[in-house]
């Protein structure tokens, strides 16, 4: 696969951001946009990456917040230097389970980059859901970034079947994103390592 | 102002840096003598270890 980014390499330790699929609903095509992200984000020399299900996801759902952790995924956000959400748009909000999940850390959150990759069926491509999210990201700790991704009409963006990226265009988009997105997790990784509060 | 001492890092031994603090109002809720009145919760304090990368988050100090 090709590298994209090659400037981006870092000298010490490898950025991680992983990818967080925030829908676990039968038939999603926010699954395609999470490959292609996930894709796109490995292909970035100096990151390293892993892809988060929420389907795969045993939270308890008679509790909330901190008191559900679950030791692997809070490991890795712990590891993180910046997350990539990908979620699609269910009435006009996010999936109530990407919440849940999310609520399960805080420290681990703390002054890292998000990006937020919107998916839809209409024309719109997540608009509503990424500015949903936004204020959801700023308590949490999180840093967005001023670039997002939308997929509107998800159905004709990818092969139903395959998973296939159908719209070339898409790939010089994601750059731009993930551009940014490097950008902050070097700025923010540096500040939570050397920037002290006096 | 007088620099703060470093905490060590509980992974690693490590120097942390005392980067950002937020209110809790949860943990207020759970543990009402942790709450600072002029904040109405918890003031919490995040450090991060540059070597190992772990967080710590502890009461506020001041």
């Amino acid at each position: 696969m090709d590298s994209m980014n090659s400037s981006t390499r870092l000298p010490g330790k490898p950025l991680f951001i992983p990818v967080i699929l925030g829908t676990p609903r039968r038939g999603r095509r926010s699954e395609h946009v999470a490959d292609f992200v996930l894709s796109r984000v490995a292909a970035i020399s100096g990151v390293e990456t892993e892809l988060f299900d929420v389907r795969r996801m045993a939270f308890s759902t008679n509790d909330a917040g901190e008191q559900i952790r679950d030791a692997a995924f809070s490991a890795a956000m712990m590891r993180a230097d910046a997350l990539v959400l990908v979620a699609p748009e269910y009435n006009h909000g996010y999936p109530g389970i990407l919440k849940h999940v999310l609520d399960s850390n805080l420290k681990e959150y703390i002054h890292k980059a998000v990006g937020i990759v919107g998916v839809s069926a209409g024309p719109w491509g997540g608009t509503r859901v990424i500015e949903n999210l936004l204020p959801v990201m700023r308590e949490l700790g999180l840093v967005t970034i001023f670039w997002d991704g939308n997929f509107p009409n998800v159905q004709k963006t990818f092969d139903k079947d395959t998973g296939a990226l159908l719209e070339p265009a898409y790939v010089r988009r994601l750059e731009k994103f993930t551009n940014e997105l490097v950008w902050m997790a070097k700025v923010l990784r540096y500040g939570r390592e050397n920037v002290a509060i006096e | 102002m007088a620099e703060r001492k470093k905490l060590k890092c509980p992974g690693c031994g490590g120097e942390m840096n005392f980067h950002a603090e937020k209110v809790d109002y949860s943990q207020a809720l759970a543990d009402p003598e942790s709450m600072d009145p002029e904040f109405g919760g918890a003031l919490e304090e995040f450090h991060t270890c540059p070597r190992c990368k772990l967080t710590v988050e502890r009461p506020a100090t001041d």
